[in-house]
């Protein structure tokens, strides 16, 4: 690996290459089309169709920036590309449909609360800009800020849930340690007698967590950055990435080739296969992650449970249904086909924290992949070779993360200086022995 | 007003059985064996629940599991399958969502504003201003669909079995009894699933022709000894190699049971599922499947209407409208779609249908329609088993492509025919899966062909016939019914750019209510074909996940079995009341009452203490130190018999991952300990160490855990107490002295051994006795200390001696980056050892710094205990450290802490600023030791 000065000088290099960018936000000739409630009714009336969310296009033979990835991460990149820096020349490849990866397979939970100061200030800037996304994107994304309960089931974790409050205070982040009576009052159906096998001691309180209609948000950030000239190209699967000299200078797809000096890897699950593409080795292993959704029922659980200690996590949709998740299976796959093991556990440990549950219906399993690295944080910025760039090894915690990912990230590329916010997690800490300090928090941290 | 009809010759009801239940507050007749819906539309109730999004009434549409708008709450349970679930006499059943009644629901209010409400509207308005959005979810939250959860039900009980069968047939119809017959003719032990209550499938509501081959069946069924039949249970999934979960509900002592089966063969023969018709009001109360009148009829002795019209385009649809003929139904006409005709609406409301209107023109009054215009194939278990079904433009319906060899289909799925050619058809599968299944048995007994195999069966294929293509008509209906999704839903979704049918799903949520596209799947795809000028192959499907209906939590989770792990010193601590602790597996007592007197009587006499959590593992053979020396970081090739050692364990990043302490107790006999909840991280760490790097090294490693009570003595006394118990032992400090290891007979017991170590700090022994005597030997150390003041000491007291004494705690005082440079252990690490793990990555950390490191830490106000995880901050809310554990220390008169500090303040003497979790900030100095208390060591050396 290279050391981090040459690696910014390739940057430099690169940026100066894709020359000056049209900053007055063209949006390709696209008239922005606006949602309001008064627009609802009015289709209602005349029952006109909608226009197209995002358009269809064949690719251009080239363009400024290459986004492999029709995921959060992917589109938020653009988005924030073009609206922030007026860079429209851009391109969005997604292998299927966009959303069809870790994006459309994850719980939704939306938090800051994590340990370590880095990766507070990175999540916190995320969940501040979920506030306000549904306005940004004039579509809604349904935020609900319910409230996330970290239980703890042993002193030890009740003293990482006080390290992860005070941490938190610190950074000017809503967490504090309840007890089970706070606990029960906020989940009524909670099991928090003494007499159980993993007791309730507490729980990290975080208010401003909470979960998101998932695909809202892949949508409304394809709606957004195609408003503004970006092009989406879904069933568009990479095949290989051409560097010149040491840098990028194309991309090859199933939909023919296309030139350019920027690709960025806004992949989860196959991150390794695009980074091989251009020799970049990344110390990321792929994980099964597996999911599970019930039957819908009246509402009766309004935060966000996780427990680490029973590897579980809990919410419930304003649709009604249960969404429950866990940790990642252990043993490094691709399939994404489940388990029976993981729903008979699941269920069990949910049983475990609310007994009363017993015979709610489990309705569907999935299961995504997860990139995991050595130190469960992300590798987000510059490469060896000029011109590529990588946000990836999200782990079990990317979809949180998906616009301050993407806005730092467009920072990056547009203007070649590194975020703050993102300098932590540079592939180069491999190397220079940086590790980010996240297991705890981050493990079964939803 | 009864529509009940008479006897008729396949009916499953016991007339002689006749009882009441209860529907929305109103007491109704029933019979046994009707379900909770057909004994309902028996009294003439024809509306059992409102729709999710536009709250229409809702009544029955296929009269079986399936049926959505028969979802109703019983007792506690919400969601049940009304159509299905069998009726109980008092039974209390209320529809689910309706508000007030179900007659008259307001939220029906939202029906007029249908058309304002297209599919993703949600996403299109209630964006500004953001703080009204919560409000608005509220509102939103209140249109959530399905039945009410209460905090604290009666207790149930579910369970779970194993089956092995040689074969398993998914599905109990012809085809599926036919195989199950030939199967176990041929040898094999069978598994016969059948979702309904009996065997059978549409035979049973057919004529006389089909009950009798309906009989016929299910004697043959009978007389086979190989067959175990589940009716009512359904193969929920297929997972790698046949791994096969059955949930069996209703039975009588258990809600429901999972089944785990691992089948050599799995037969699919789950029949076909019959399809809707999407027009215009075809949700309409009186809009009905010609299979769900035929089952009304023929099973339940229902009569549907009294005026109907009959859609057909198959012989399903003939045949009901003859059973309506026969059973007093008028039947205003019979439109056949085989000549061209079409329905275009119905016409009604909230009390049901009133009229149809055809494609001629013609408008019929009726209460009644019955439509039957094809068939969906129930692909979930073959997609599970990694196929991907084909979509056949002649039979209207997908086929499987690639089946896995231990997959078999018959009946439906696989094809059409006559009864006979179908039967016939699944009989050679059934043999051919048994042939099979022998196979694959032959080959697990290790590959030794035992008789002469089998050539594969010749099975014939079935024939295709023609179906219309009949989904969509010429008006636009509902689609989903659990999710009130239209067609013209989709045709806008589409045309907004949610193109595929994954996108188009999502948006509009068509196929992912309680049915999972079973009954709206195809129709999706056809209309999303249709609108986009695509094929349905092109179009594709969405993938079929398990389960393949949905299963309680109870079942899959069974009778909870989270097993707890006591020492056999246990009933004595519950009798002296001592304080639990929850430490990992383990239940252990955290106190006797005070902790602090016992910390005190540990520094002046002696304390006992239970310390059998602590891992143990006995390690045996030439090459036990080649594994020290890998696992550990310093060095063991040297340690001499009869001496033990302190190590530390870094994983391959150079965390430190575990401590404890290793014993030689002969030339080639080891003992290591490890921390309490790090003894299975260990051993599990020692076995993929052995198994994949170095499976040559000559070691047995036996986890000895629980083979062993573990009892530390400390105290100025211990010596003194265990004098008076120990033979074989020469316990002079001479002969025995700090850091060593001896073997001998405690209490009387053999097999004994002990090393002069603790964690206290004091003189201390830990006494390793056969677990079987431990709490002889417990008591014993009691009973013969009493003189000497002896006393138990539990997990907080030991707490506060190591951290008078400085000992930090792996997981506490260190966390998932410490290194052991980081905890003052550097001078343990022998980088000049051939190779160990962490090797590399610990001596990078050699040579770096900037690091937080652990130091003592003493609060200028002794009285002031920081919490731990209070933070060290410079200016406004920089952290520079952190408090890792923290006591009062009754030895001492003072609180006392250890904690990481950044670099620049690990200097003793140097003043840091704790913030307390208050926010209030306080002074603490760096101490020159991590010991507040006999730094040097003397005690412990006595």
């Amino acid at each position: 690996m290279r050391a981090p000065g040459a690696i910014k000088s390739a940057l430099g290099a690169v940026m100066s290459s894709v020359g000056p960018y049209d900053r007055n936000g063209s949006t390709n000739g696209h008239k922005p089309y606006r949602y309001s409630a008064f627009d609802l009714l009015r289709h209602g009336f005349s029952q006109a169709d909608w226009p197209r969310a995002w358009r269809r296009h064949d690719p251009k033979s080239s363009y400024d920036v290459v986004v492999v990835g029709g995921g959060v991460h992917g589109l938020a990149t653009a988005y924030y590309l073009a609206k922030n820096h007026g860079i429209t020349n851009v391109a969005v490849l997604d292998k299927g449909y966009i959303g069809s990866g870790g994006s459309g397979r994850n719980t939704a939970i939306i938090r800051s609360n994590y340990l370590t100061p880095e990766g507070i200030r990175f999540y916190d800037r995320s969940v501040k800009l979920y506030e306000t996304l549904s306005a940004d994107l004039n579509y809604n994304a349904m935020f609900a800020q319910r409230g996330h309960l970290t239980l703890a089931h042993n002193d030890s974790s009740l003293r990482t849930m006080r390290w992860r409050a005070e941490v938190n205070k610190l950074e000017g982040v809503d967490s504090e340690v309840i007890g089970p009576d706070e606990i029960k009052k906020l989940v009524p159906f909670m099991d928090t007698s003494e007499d159980v096998r993993y007791p309730i001691l507490g729980a990290l309180y975080h208010p401003p967590g909470g979960i998101i209609r998932h695909d809202a948000v892949v949508w409304g950030y394809a709606r957004g950055a195609d408003a503004l000239g970006v092009h989406i190209h879904q069933n568009t699967e990479v095949t290989g990435i051409d560097v010149t000299g040491g840098k990028v200078s194309g991309v090859r797809t199933k939909r023919g080739d296309i030139a350019t000096p920027v690709v960025v890897n806004c992949t989860a699950g196959w991150s390794t296969l695009i980074s091989d593409m251009v020799g970049v080795k990344m110390p990321v292993s792929t994980f099964p992650l597996q999911a599970a959704v019930t039957e819908p029922v009246r509402p009766f659980l309004n935060p966000v449970i996780v427990s680490g200690t029973l590897h579980v996590y809990v919410s419930q949709t304003d649709r009604g249904e249960l969404v429950f998740g866990a940790s990642v299976d252990p043993f490094t796959s691709y399939s994404m086909r489940g388990s029976l093991e993981f729903t008979e556990g699941l269920a069990g440990h949910v049983l475990e924290l609310m007994p009363s549950l017993a015979k709610m219906r489990l309705l569907r399993q999935w299961s995504g992949l997860c990139d995991m690295t050595p130190d469960f944080s992300p590798i987000m910025g510059v490469t060896p070779v000029a011109g590529f760039f990588v946000d990836v090894g999200w782990g079990t915690y990317g979809f949180k993360a998906g616009p301050v990912s993407g806005e730092t990230m467009a920072a990056l590329i547009a203007t070649g200086k590194m975020p703050d916010l993102i300098a932590p997690f540079s592939l180069d800490r491999f190397a220079s022995g940086s590790l980010m300090g996240e297991k705890g928090a981050a493990a079964v941290g939803h | 007003m009864s529509m009940r009809l008479d006897h008729r010759p396949g009916e499953v009801i016991d007339r002689q059985r006749e009882f009441t239940f209860t529907w929305n507050g109103e007491e109704y007749p029933a019979y046994g064996g009707d379900t909770i819906i057909s004994a309902l539309a028996a009294c003439g109730e024809r509306i059992f629940s409102r729709s999710f999004k536009y709250h229409r009434p809702r009544g029955l549409l296929t009269a079986s599991f399936l049926d959505p708008g028969c979802m109703v709450q019983v007792d506690d349970e919400p969601n049940v399958r009304g159509a299905h679930r069998r009726v109980e006499p008092g039974m209390v059943v209320s529809p689910q969502g309706v508000w007030p009644s179900l007659e008259y629901d307001v939220k029906s209010a939202n029906g007029a504003f249908g058309r304002f409400l297209s599919a993703g509207f949600y996403y299109k308005t209630f964006i500004k201003p953001r703080r009204l959005w919560p409000v608005y979810r509220r509102m939103l939250r209140r249109f959530s669909a399905g039945g009410t959860v209460s905090a604290s039900p009666a207790q149930d009980y579910f369970d779970k079995r194993y089956a092995h069968p040689d074969v398993l047939v998914a599905g109990g119809g012809p085809a599926g009894m036919a195989a199950a017959v030939a199967a176990a003719r041929a040898g094999a032990q069978v598994l016969l699933v059948e979702e309904e209550y009996e065997l059978g499938g549409y035979l049973r509501w057919g004529d006389e022709a089909e009950l009798a081959a309906l009989r016929a069946l299910r004697e043959e069924v009978a007389s086979s000894p190989g067959i175990e039949v589940m009716p009512n249970s359904v193969v929920e999934g297929r997972y790698d190699d046949n791994w096969v979960a059955v949930m069996q509900r209703d039975l009588s002592h258990v809600e429901e049971r999972l089944v785990k089966a691992r089948a050599k063969t799995l037969v699919v023969a789950p029949g076909l599922i019959e399809r809707p018709y999407v027009f215009e009001g075809n949700d309409t109360p009186g809009v009905i499947l010609s299979t769900a009148a035929r089952r009304l009829i023929n099973l339940y002795a229902v009569k549907p209407g009294e005026r109907a019209v009959v859609f057909s385009a198959n012989e399903s649809g003939d045949a009901a409208a003859e059973d309506l003929a026969r059973s007093g139904v008028e039947v205003a006409r019979v439109v056949d779609a085989r000549r061209g005709g079409d329905i275009v609406r119905v016409k009604g409301g909230g009390k049901g249908v009133r009229a149809v209107e055809c494609s001629d023109g013609a408008e019929i009054e009726c209460d009644l329609l019955v439509t039957a215009v094809g068939w969906t194939a129930p692909t979930s278990l073959i997609n599970m088993a990694g196929d991907r079904p084909v979509y056949n433009e002649r039979a209207a319906r997908f086929f499987s492509s690639h089946l896995p060899d231990d997959v078999l289909t018959c009946g439906g799925i696989a094809g059409d025919g006559t009864l006979e050619e179908l039967i016939e058809h699944a009989r050679a599968t059934g043999g051919e899966a048994a042939r099979r299944a022998a196979k694959t048995a032959r080959r697990l007994r290790g590959g030794i062909p035992l008789e002469s195999e089998a050539p594969p069966a010749e099975i014939s294929e079935l024939p295709l016939y023609e179906h219309p293509a009949l989904f969509r008509g010429k008006t636009h209906g509902i689609v989903d019914y659990s999710e009130d999704v239209t067609s013209k839903d989709l045709v806008t979704a589409e045309k907004e750019g949610y193109d595929s049918i994954e996108l188009v799903k999502r948006y509009t949520t068509v196929t992912m209510g309680p049915a999972q596209g079973k009954l709206e799947s195809v129709n999706a795809v056809a209309i999303m074909a249709e609108t986009t000028g695509r094929t349905i192959e092109e179009t594709g499907t969405t993938v079929w996940r398990p389960p393949y209906s949905p299963v309680t939590l109870g079942a899959l989770a069974g009778r909870i079995f989270e097993p707890v792990r006591y020492s056999p010193m246990q009933p004595w601590h519950e009798i002296r009341g001592a304080k639990p602790l929850v430490a990992g597996a383990w239940i252990r007592p955290d106190h006797y009452g005070d902790p602090a007197s016992e910390v005190l009587n540990v520094r002046e006499n002696v304390g006992i203490i239970d310390v059998t959590p602590l891992g143990k593992f006995d390690l045996r053979g030439p090459d036990v130190p080649k594994l020290l020396n890998h696992l550990y970081v310093n060095r063991w090739d040297n340690l001499e018999e009869g001496r033990v050692r302190y190590g530390v364990m870094c994983l391959e990043d150079g965390v430190v991952f575990d401590d404890g302490v290793t014993g030689r107790l002969g030339p080639e006999w080891y003992v290591m300990t490890t921390t309490s909840s790090g003894a299975a991280g260990v051993g599990e760490w020692i076995d993929n160490w052995l198994q994949t790097a170095h499976p040559g090294w000559r070691i047995h490693v036996t986890p000895v855990t629980t083979a062993y009570a573990s009892i530390n003595v400390a105290g100025p006394k211990s010596r003194e107490l265990l004098l008076r118990l120990t033979e074989g032992v020469d316990l002079s400090p001479d002969a025995f002295p700090y850091m060593r290891v001896r073997e001998g007979r405690v209490a009387g017991v053999e097999g004994c051994f002990m090393w002069r170590l603790g964690f206290t700090g004091e003189l201390s022994y830990e006494v390793h006795v056969p677990a079987a005597y431990g709490l002889h030997v417990w008591e014993t150390l009691m009973q013969r200390g009493a003189d000497l003041g002896v006393g138990p000491f539990g997990v907080e007291a030991q707490r506060i001696l190591r951290l008078e004494k400085g000992h930090f705690i792996v997981g506490q005082d260190t966390d998932g980056l410490t290194g052991p440079y980081d905890v003052g252990l550097g001078r343990m690490v022998k980088l000049d050892k051939d190779d160990f793990t962490g090797k590399p990555e610990l001596a990078w950390q050699s040579e770096i710094n900037g690091r937080l490191q652990l130091v003592g830490l003493q609060p200028h106000d002794g009285s002031l205990v920081p919490p731990e995880a209070s933070q060290i901050v410079e200016g406004e809310s920089e952290i520079v450290g952190r408090i890792t554990s923290s006591r009062m220390s009754p030895t001492l008169g003072r609180s006392i802490c250890l904690g990481f500090v950044a670099e620049h303040l690990t200097t003793p003497g140097t003043k840091v600023v704790v913030q307390l979790p208050g926010g209030e900030r306080v002074p603490a100095s760096v101490t020159p030791h991590h010991a507040h208390y006999d730094p040097e060591g003397t005690r412990q050396r006595g």
